[in-house]
Order: C-alpha cells, then structure tokens, then sequence
C-alpha cells in the first residue's frame, strides 16, 4: 500500500474516533507532566468536552453514506452511527458523574488515569459498533474490557473494589478465549476474517458437517459474549464486580459496555450467522433455526435477574440484579428476530441508558460517603430532599416499565416485536410480563424507603454540579422519550431508513 | 468432505496426545509408588539444601519492581523483534509502514514517558 492509497481514504469517517483517542492521549501526558497540585477534576471537563466535540462530529457524519475505509476493516453504516450515539451519550453522562466521584479514602493520584481510561474504554466500544472485521472487533472487545478491568480496581486501596477487579479480569480472560476460540472456527472454515467475505464464503457451505462446527462457533462466541451482556447462567460475575467498584465505573459496565456487548453481538451474529444455510441452498438461516437457544437464554436471565433481585440488601446488587433482568429483556428482542429488532434495541438501550445513568447518580450522591451500600440509605429521602425523591421514582417507574416513562415504551416495543413474527413468541412474552411484574416487588421496596420510611438523619444532601445535571438530563429524558417516543422513533426513521444497509 | 475428514483426523492426533499425557504421570506415579521401598524418617522429611541444615521458611517474597522491570523489557523486546521485519522489507513496505512503524514506536514511546514519570525506572 502506497501514500496515494493511504490518501485516498476517506479518514473523516472516523474522525468521531481520532477525536476520542486524541483527547485521551493528550489527557494521558497532561496527567503526567501537570504539577501536583493543580486539581485533575479540570481533565475531567476536559474529557467529557472531547466527548460533546465527538458526538457533534458524529452528528455532521449523520448524512454520509455508508462508507468503509482500510480495507473494509472500520466501516460507518447507519448501524454504526446510531449505536455510536448511545455509547457516546452514556460516557458523556458517566462522565459528569466521574468528575464529581470522591471516596472517602481519596484517589487523588489516580484521578487523572480514572478519566482517560473511561475514553479508552470508550474508544474500543465505538470501534466495536463500526467494525467489518473480526480483527477490529476483537481489538474493540479487548480495549474495552482491559480499560474496564483497571477502572474497575481504581480504589486501590479499598478491598472491595480489588477483589472485584480480580473477579472480572479472570472472568473476563476466560469469555475473551471462548470468543477468541469460536471466532477461530470461523475463520478456518471461511479463510477470511472480513464479515463480508465471510457470509459470502458461508453461503455456499452445504456439507452437514461443517455447518455442525460451524454450529459450535455460534455457540462459543455467543457464550463468550454472554459474559460480557451478563446474561444468565453466565452473569455471576455481574454482582460483585458492580458492589466493588466505584460508582461511575458501575454505571459505565451497566450502560456502555453491555450497550457494546449487544453491539458486537449483534456484529457478528447478524452478518456471520444469518448467512449460512443449514441445510443446502435456499433452506432456513442457522440464526433463525437457532433463535429457540437465544430465547432460552433470555427466559433464564429475566427469570434469574428478577428473582435474585427480590432478596438483596445492597442497592448495588440490587441494580446488578435488575441490569442481568434488563439484559433478558434486550435478548427477547434479539431472539424474536423481527424486521423492527434494531429500532427495539436502540430504543430500549437509549431508555436503559438515561434511567440507569440517573439511578446511579443519586445512588453515588447518597452512598459515596457512607461505608457501605445498603438499601436503608434511602430511607426517608422524600424529607430530606423531595427533589431527588422525585427524580429517583422517575427512574424507577421507567425501570418497571410503568406508563409515561421511556421504560415503558421501550418494553411495548419489545412485546410487539416478540408477537408480529410467526410463529409468535407466546411464552417469551409471557415470561417477560410476569418478571416484569415480580420486578416491581423491588422497584417500589426502595420507593417504600424513599417515601415512608423514617429518615435516620437529617442532614442535608450536597448536590454537586455535574451530578445534578446528570440527574435532570436523564430525568426529563426518561420522560421526554415515554411521552413522545414519536421523536427518537422519527429521529430513527429519517435518519438511518431502517438499517437497510447494515447487510449490504 | 475428504478435506474435511483430514481435518478431523488431524484432531484425533491431538486427543492421542491429551490421553498420553494425562496416563504417563498416572502410570510412572503408580509404577513408583509399588516399586519404592517405604522406610519412612524423621529426617527424610525435611527440605533438601544440598547438605546445609534447612534454616527458616522456604516462601521468600520477591519485590514487585523485579515482575514490572520484566515487563517494560519484554515490551520494548516485542518492539525490536516487530522492528527487524520491517527493517528488512523497508524496500518493498515503503512509506506507509513507515507511517505505521513510527506511530507504534510514539505509543510506545508513550508508555515509556509514563513508566519514567510514575518512577517505575528507579530503583531504591
């Protein structure tokens, strides 16, 4: 490859990316060479001022066609764009909450590398969602979980949050390999690790026999990606990661980075596993012949989240709980397969995104000083600050799926799509409504805390900047989008037509 | 299909191996045990320290400077065996690898700048 060639790329279609890695580079040296005593609460500002520059440089992108560059290695397709944007919106509003993050023991001297690992992680979860090649992915996958793994035992003198780091990163290691294995059978049968070429190589299979190894790469890379969804029986990790570490990175392994599993996931499944044939030409995909396993899986995991959530006592695993739940919710979407899938996803993943994000914050604002997180700190919050009582029943009305919040709307999608493909999926659905309903048994056991619980103290709650418009931006969003969903739904339709060309 | 049996049968080798080496310390232990005598003494069971009386525990804690000085020198190992093959082929690569190779060397360079910085090249 030559200059000219390497000129010739279309290089603005990743500048979203080059911006990203740009400000955590420059963050990384500033860090290191700013005197001590300068507050490293500035690099924050500074990172989440690099996010908005890249969601704004997405946003002039929003019009391009579907281009690739390198070889068909980074390709920018409507897919891309609108997954991008959620990935980018949760880091901006993990961000806010980052810089506002102060544990007792104090981590002064990390403070900086806590910023610029969050952009890194970042980074690899948007290459992830426009990647054509298994290598990009992989390399995404990877850049995204190592980040995730430091910023996970950032607290370094805190033993929780060491142990919880240990956890992820054996549990971590060994979904990696699965992946890394199935991935390895798909490119022994097919000789290519571009998506593409690859469904172009397994159109043509039609010898039983590699369509069975085939089969067991399906179901070691979704294994492998399971993990990093936590969905059941692969979601122990989830718990105890989520209670160790710090708040913000909570929210960013519940948010970002399943919203970048459910991106690889649907990457490879879709562009891999839709193409090959089970039986001869012209005969049924292997995706739709297996979407029975997927749905399986879903049901456990709506099941297993839901009903472990009713017996915990800490409001973090108790959110971990309640994200493995919401994470079966996605997987009925992605198992029913209909022609509405992508619009279910996105939209629930947007909705997930701001009612997490918010419960999260006030979770930090009224747990970060105390030692522990049990569900008692909520007790009597309505007197001590209505305000964050309000906004906190926002959250977790949409959280339950009740009317007039994006959960909601965000759910009916799911339960449409689930029924309009034929044979409907009765039973997904049913589990769906049913956990759904036992889900609400925890939602309000914390509202009954907020509300008619006796306060312990009396103290008032210090509200920080960045918190608090962390809180309101996700607040009147939850709202916004279940009253009128119609916006992020026109937004969809006008500006990505259905991600027709995610296959093209 | 015939590719396909040879291909599979390549993994028969492999589970050859796994057998093999899951019976040959099962064997040799076995055969050891029937064969040794068994005249078990005190003194037998302390730790062999080639004729010197053992003196205190035998776990011994390395200082961690030991494993992140391995580590920066197994980076900056890759480094050069990546740097020789381009080395080599600089001819026929021309300036795009150029512009690759430099880039990899800055990001290394980087993680150099970051190891001096957080004092990981001092030895106290």
């Amino acid at each position: 490859m030559d200059m000219d060639k390497l000129l010739s790329f279309d290089w603005g279609l990743m500048a979203p990316e080059f911006l990203i890695l740009g400000t955590a580079t420059i963050l990384a040296v500033l860090d290191l060479f700013l005197p001590k005593k300068i507050n490293r609460q500035v690099l924050g500002l500074f990172g989440l001022a690099g996010i908005v520059a890249a969601i704004v440089s997405l946003v002039f992108l929003l019009d391009n066609e579907t281009g690739s560059i390198l070889l068909e290695t980074f390709r920018l397709d409507s897919f891309g764009k609108a997954f991008k944007l959620l990935l980018l919106t949760g880091a901006g509003l993990v961000m806010l909450l980052a810089i506002d993050y102060k544990p007792n023991e104090g981590m002064e001297e990390y403070r900086g590398e806590f910023f610029y690992l969050f952009l890194t992680a970042l980074l690899g979860a948007m290459m992830m969602s426009s990647s054509g090649d298994l290598i990009t992915l992989f390399i995404g996958l990877e850049l995204l979980s190592i980040s995730s793994y430091i910023l996970a035992g950032i607290r370094k003198k805190n033993t929780a949050s060491n142990e919880s780091a240990m956890k992820y990163v054996i549990n971590g290691g060994i979904s990696t390999a699965i992946t890394l294995f199935g991935m390895s059978y798909v490119f022994g049968m097919t000789g290519s690790t571009n998506l593409r070429q690859i469904a172009a190589a397994l159109l043509n299979v039609d010898d039983s026999q590699q369509v069975y190894i085939l089969g067991l790469a399906f179901l070691m890379i979704f294994v492998g990606l399971s993990f990093k969804l936590a969905s059941a029986p692969f979601h122990m990790w989830a718990p105890d990661v989520y209670e160790g570490a710090p708040t913000p990175v909570t929210a960013f392994l519940s948010v970002v980075s399943k919203t970048a599993g459910f991106v690889i996931l649907i990457r490879i499944m879709f562009t891999v596993f839709t193409a090959l044939p089970v039986d001869g030409e012209y005969s049924q995909t292997f995706l739709f012949a297996n979407q029975d396993y997927i749905g399986f899986l879903a049901g456990a995991t709506m099941i297993i989240g839901n009903v472990i959530a009713l017996r915990q006592r800490s409001i973090k695993r108790l959110f971990a709980y309640s994200s493995i739940a919401h994470a079966g919710y996605i997987l009925v979407a992605f198992s029913a397969m209909s022609f509405v899938m992508f619009e279910a996803i996105w939209f629930y993943l947007l909705a997930y995104l701001f009612m997490n994000v918010g419960a999260f914050a006030i979770i930090q604002l009224l747990t970060m000083k105390e030692g522990t997180e049990d569900i008692s700190h909520f007790a009597g919050l309505y007197r001590r600050s209505p305000l964050l009582a309000v906004a906190m029943a926002i959250f977790l009305l949409s959280l339950a799926g009740i009317p007039g919040t994006a959960g909601f709307i965000g759910k009916i999608q799911i339960f449409i799509g689930a029924l309009m493909v034929s044979p409907a999926h009765y039973v997904l659905v049913s589990i769906m409504i049913a956990t759904t309903v036992v889900s609400y048994f925890y939602y309000f056991g914390i509202m009954t805390q907020i509300f008619f619980r006796p306060a312990a103290h009396h103290e008032k709650i210090a509200i920080q900047p960045g918190t608090a418009v962390a809180i309101i931006v996700s607040a009147a969003a939850t709202i916004l989008f279940g009253i009128m969903p119609q916006l992020a739904y026109g937004f969809l339709e006008s500006n990505f037509k259905a991600f027709l060309d995610f296959l093209a | 299909m015939e590719l396909l049996n040879l291909y599979q049968n390549n993994y028969l080798i492999v589970f050859v191996f796994l057998c093999l080496g899951v019976l040959l310390p099962v064997v040799a232990l076995f055969f050891g045990k029937l064969l040794r005598p068994y005249k078990p003494l005190e003194s037998k069971y302390t730790t062999y320290e080639s004729g010197i009386e053992p003196f205190h525990d035998s776990r011994v804690q390395f200082n961690v400077r030991y494993y992140i000085f391995a580590l920066m020198f197994v980076i900056f190992d890759v480094e050069t065996v990546f740097l020789y093959p381009w080395a080599v082929a600089y001819e026929k690569l021309g300036i795009f690898a150029l512009v690759e190779m430099l880039i990899f060397v800055v990001m290394l360079l980087i993680g150099l700048i970051y190891a001096w910085k957080k004092k990981v090249l001092k030895w106290i």
